[in-house]
């Protein structure tokens, strides 16, 4: 049985998840060329412009991503660029606009999320972000709930753990904040049961903290 | 924790009576279990039931279950599954407490007519209090109770407790388990399992004091979140080791998310198993060679482990390989004490490498066995070990200490391991000499000592009993 399945745009999805209590990186919609400038003049420079769309899946395949913009010149060209190579990717979908967040910055990235499995239900699933999750699929799971020490084992189990250690002279990341954010979360789906699928891809994690970047959640329709 | 479970489950396990319905005179199913329970020596009466009257052996066939004059705790049905319904009924009106249904052809067909009849079946059992075992599975195994295995088999009473999914994996774990003396207190295969199913037994196994440890073969649940919260209680009383089946299935899955993309049923049930503080293991080999570990165990003795070998000649490179296969499997192999050492310079005559652990025992030979039996005593003495695993190539062992030599070396063996607290091993690798390998292997067994047939083997085993007693908080 395939479930009729709903998905929430990043402001959308960061929206429901900052009331948890979960952090995410501030990230408001514009409508316009002009709202993109002016929110990113508010937040401060360098900012990441996203595509904001329930039908874009892949946003930065196609051209819906840009980071690191300066100035308020840089916006107003990477808004009219991506909103036509959007429009060329995904024909006919729906778009509220472009996301402006601050550039985060730089730390490891890792991936928190949850899918349903038709045996045990809700299951949470740590990682290395980016090409590690993708390609050596160097993840661990556990079933929801998730107990503070579930999470730190969810964390040490992976391969890649050396890398939250800190390597060549790198700080370590503060593994009870990626403690912290797994246990909020699995809390979270466990109190909204019509969250069907879960990414926070990426979360940034630092040394005293960490912080969702980018966030997809999926309704049960 | 789950003692709820001992007095309900009393009749299954240790029923007074016991009925077989669909025996007769030929060669059937059901006459084979009415053989299988008088083999066995089931301490109760027995009542074949079949329509076509007579006798097997000195019982009397009963027509129908209500013409039987005692009570019946226990049916066994091996009939058609058109009449279970029907036979239900009899055993409503005889106030049976638990039915075991060999009877096949329900849901796992995939029909809906199978599905249909199982959901009559638990109502009627549920009105009735009646409990269901299986349909579709070949039932309970007890031999403190003299109830055999189907074919009739029945080892030693033991301290595993078994529940499997299959009944050919059941009957396997039996006969594995007569043959390594991995002894059973009891154990179930529960097939389709439509009313007591695994988190039942579990919960029983867990409550019942003459099972020390648990084994496990599972291919699915109905109630996934049932099962782990079951198997997290369990983990808190016994060790418990489980072998899912069908690891490989793919299911068909639409997923939006990285998540749903990588979260495949096995690695759930992998992390489940973890989270719950069970042991998975792969395979067979690796749960029988688990559990005859964990069948002796009160306690857990360390993790760090002794391997002698070189008993003759040749020393080297078994003792290098088997070095890889522990470190392999996280079991550590600590350096000897200084005294150790030394001890064993003087004794052997040599310096360096071959004295640390694994320990190459072959300057001993020249000396004669007595060198031998105290060079082993020396590294069993030792402080920094809790284990102590020899290895015996048979076929190379053989023609340089004789038969009897070698018997004099086994008989030192067993005698060491009963008169010391740590527990000893012994590793017999396959060879040219299989059958004085396996004599061999069984005399070990009888003498309570757990025999590996490989380095590697041993240290896995090892490794996963170790992991369930050495887990945080436990």
């Amino acid at each position: 049985m395939i479930k009729s399945k709903t998905m929430l745009t990043e402001t959308e999805s960061k929206e429901f998840l900052k009331k948890a209590g979960i952090p995410v990186v501030e990230t408001r919609l514009a409508r316009s060329k002009r709202e993109a400038i002016a929110i990113s003049r508010e937040m401060g420079f360098p900012v990441v412009l996203k595509v904001n769309s329930p039908d874009v899946v892949h946003k930065s395949d196609s051209g819906g991503v840009r980071l690191g913009l300066a100035n308020a010149t840089q916006v107003g060209k990477a808004y009219a660029e991506m909103l036509s190579s959007i429009r060329q990717a995904y024909p006919g979908a729906r778009i509220h606009g472009l996301s402006v967040q601050p550039m985060a910055p730089p730390g490891v990235e890792v991936i928190i999320g949850m899918s349903k499995d038709a045996q045990f239900g809700p299951v949470l699933m740590f990682g290395l972000g980016g090409v590690l999750v993708e390609v050596l699929k160097d993840v661990s799971f556990r079933i929801v709930p998730v107990t503070e020490r579930d999470a730190g084992d969810m964390i040490r189990e992976i391969k890649g753990y050396p890398i939250l250690e800190g390597y060549r002279g790198r700080d370590p990341v503060s593994v009870s904040a990626l403690e912290e954010l797994i246990v909020k979360v699995s809390r979270f789906v466990d109190d909204n049961p019509q969250i069907e699928e879960l990414d926070l891809n990426p979360v940034f994690a630092y040394s005293d903290k960490a912080v969702a970047v980018d966030a997809r959640i999926i309704l049960e329709a | 924790m789950f003692e709820e479970k001992v007095k309900e489950f009393e009749p299954i396990f240790y029923p007074r009576s016991i009925a077989v319905v669909g025996a007769s005179t030929k060669l059937k199913v059901g006459s084979v279990w009415v053989w299988a329970l008088i083999s066995g020596g089931f301490p109760g009466p027995i009542y074949p039931v079949g329509s076509g009257g007579g006798k097997i052996g000195d019982l009397e066939i009963f027509p129908r279950l209500r013409d039987i004059p005692g009570e019946i705790d226990y049916v066994i049905v091996a009939i058609p599954r058109r009449s279970v319904l029907e036979l239900l009924d009899d055993c409503a009106a005889k106030n049976v407490k638990a039915v075991q249904f060999f009877t096949a052809g329900f849901s796992e067909t995939g029909t809906s007519h199978g599905y249909k009849l199982e959901k009559q079946m638990l109502e009627k059992a549920r009105r009735a209090g009646i409990r269901i075992i299986g349909p579709n599975c070949i039932g309970t195994y007890c031999p403190e109770h003299g109830i055999p295995s189907l074919l009739g088999r029945i080892g030693k009473s033991g301290t595993v407790g078994f529940l499997s999914q299959s009944g050919g994996i059941a009957t396997k774990l039996i006969e594995v388990g007569i043959a390594r003396h991995i002894n059973y207190s009891k154990g179930v295969s529960f097939g389709n399992g439509i009313d007591l199913d695994a988190s039942d037994f579990l919960q029983y196994l867990a409550a019942d004091t003459k099972t020390r440890a648990i084994g496990a073969y599972l291919e699915g649940t109905k109630d996934g979140t049932r099962l782990f919260n079951t198997m997290k209680g369990v983990t808190r009383a016994k060790p418990l080791v489980v072998w899912k089946g069908g690891r490989t299935e793919v299911g068909a899955r639409a997923a939006l998310s990285h998540t749903g993309s990588l979260a495949s049923s096995a690695a759930v049930w992998s992390a489940m198993l973890k989270q719950a503080g069970a042991i998975e293991v792969s395979g067979l080999e690796e749960l029988t060679d688990t559990l005859l570990i964990l069948q002796r165990l009160d306690r857990w003795p360390g993790m760090n482990a002794a391997v002698i070998g070189g008993l003759a000649d040749g020393g080297g490179g078994i003792s290098v390989s088997a070095g890889d296969a522990f470190a392999e499997s996280g079991v550590n192999l600590p350096p000897l004490s200084a005294e150790t050492e030394e001890g064993l310079s003087k004794l052997l005559g040599e310096v360096g490498s071959i004295l640390r652990n694994p320990v190459d025992v072959s300057q001993a030979q020249p000396r004669g066995v007595a060198t031998l039996f105290r060079a082993i005593e020396l590294v069993a003495a030792d402080a920094a070990i809790d284990i102590v695993l020899i290895q015996e190539d048979v076929e190379i062992l053989l023609p340089i200490y004789s038969p009897t030599g070698l018997e004099e070396i086994n008989r030192f063996v067993i005698e060491l391991a009963g008169r010391q607290d740590k527990p000893v091993m012994v590793i017999l690798p396959p060879g040219s000499a299989e059958q004085e390998r396996l004599q061999l292997e069984q005399r070990f067994l009888a003498a309570s000592i757990p025999v590996f047939a490989s380095p590697e083997r041993a240290a896995k085993a090892i490794s996963n009993a170790g992991r369930y007693f050495c887990r945080d908080g436990a």
